[in-house]
């Protein structure tokens, strides 16, 4: 399965009122190209901050789903996290973890302990019900099946090597698209 | 009968040193519309951390490390919900790259409450270094802090949750061992 047909996927399973938390790199450029209509944060550096970003959020908004799509190298830079959010457990926040096995946005070195480590196995021993897809087929169903119920989950979508590819950066910093985002959700409710 | 740490506040019951800092700490909260906090345990912050933990009205999130606390509190400032940190200080020193790259650079702002660990009140050798570096690496990350040094000054809780919204960065206090034990 290639990360574009996988985030095409995410884009069709979801609903327009869904938000998304979209983190960088690979997982970023290929949530892009979908043009998603879904109101969407998307990352950047440190690595290893979005899981908690997510789960801050999906506690903000218990009323909306909350939709995390991270890279594999992300998450593998604060693993203690899942525990956090297991602890937690906001029944709102869906996880889909890009998983390719490398640091694609960098030039496509290989992650640490890989190919032998289980990430879907880290996931369910932090406390997250994880299920894995290889293939298109399966990434639907596993998908359709998180998103189906409220609760939170994971879903490790197994991915082959392509070529690096990057986020996109537009034109507005940081802090202006943070700022667009409270606005879209928001509205205009103070909060200073 | 003393209440026990994590009970919830119970009028008729006297109150030790440790417990009133921690009420004042968390009406300083509540006062400033937070009710969501992520912690992680140091022994003269965890009085304060279990009453939270019992109030309903907060969501206590328990963190393993505390960059992920910045995150948390950072993802439910853009959700519209108001959040703090509480750790000890050795703990913004980790968070150091979260601090700058999250808080700062998407300015997401939060009130961090910090044990300030290894300075004159404490008597353990292996602290003195968080209370030698943590003030400096502040200063130079550009995130304002103050230094609480007892239960009297206890009203900056509210007050620097207040700046750091209006200035949409953290704001850190620095909690003495009389500001958090009496």
């Amino acid at each position: 399965m290639k990360r574009s047909p996988a985030a095409a996927i995410v884009q069709r399973l979801l609903r327009p009122d869904d938000v998304v938390v979209c983190g960088l790199g690979s997982t970023g450029f290929a949530w892009s190209e979908q043009q998603p209509q879904q109101l969407t944060y998307w990352a950047s550096d440190p690595m290893g901050i979005w899981p908690s970003f997510a789960l801050g959020l999906a506690l903000a908004q218990p009323k909306r789903r909350v939709i995390f799509l991270e890279g594999d190298g992300d998450l593998l830079m604060n693993l203690q996290v899942l525990l956090t959010i297991a602890g937690a457990a906001p029944a709102n926040l869906k996880m889909a973890v890009f998983h390719n096995g490398s640091y694609a946005s960098a030039g496509g070195s290989p992650l640490p302990g890989m190919p032998g480590a289980d990430l879907a196995s880290i996931c369910r021993g932090a406390g997250v019900a994880t299920a894995e897809a290889a293939d298109e087929a399966e990434a639907e169903r596993a998908l359709a099946a998180l998103l189906a119920e409220p609760g939170l989950g994971a879903v490790i979508l197994r991915l082959e090597e392509e070529p690096p590819a990057d986020s996109p950066h537009g034109p507005w910093s940081q802090a202006e698209d943070r700022a667009g985002f409270m606005r879209s959700l928001l509205g205009d409710r103070p909060f200073g | 009968v003393r209440a026990s740490p994590t009970s919830v506040y119970h009028p008729q019951v006297p109150l030790t040193p440790a417990e009133r800092c921690a009420e004042a700490i968390i009406a300083g909260l509540q006062a400033a519309g937070i009710d969501l906090v992520a912690s992680l345990p140091d022994k003269w912050l965890t009085p304060l951390a279990e009453r939270i933990d019992a109030r309903p009205a907060f969501t206590h999130v328990r963190l393993a490390s505390e960059d992920d606390g910045v995150g948390v509190c950072a993802g439910a400032f853009v959700g519209g919900r108001r959040a703090a940190l509480i750790c000890q200080n050795a703990g913004l020193l980790l968070a150091a790259n979260a601090l700058a790259g999250m808080a700062l650079h998407h300015q997401t702002p939060f009130l961090a409450l910090a044990a300030h660990r290894g300075a004159y009140d404490d008597s353990f050798f292996y602290q003195v270094y968080k209370g030698q570096t943590v003030e400096g690496v502040l200063h130079a990350l550009e995130v304002p802090f103050y230094v609480v040094d007892d239960e009297s000054q206890l009203g900056l809780v509210e007050r620097a949750a207040k700046q750091a919204y209006l200035a949409r960065r953290p704001v850190v206090l620095l909690l003495r061992r009389q500001a958090l034990l009496g």
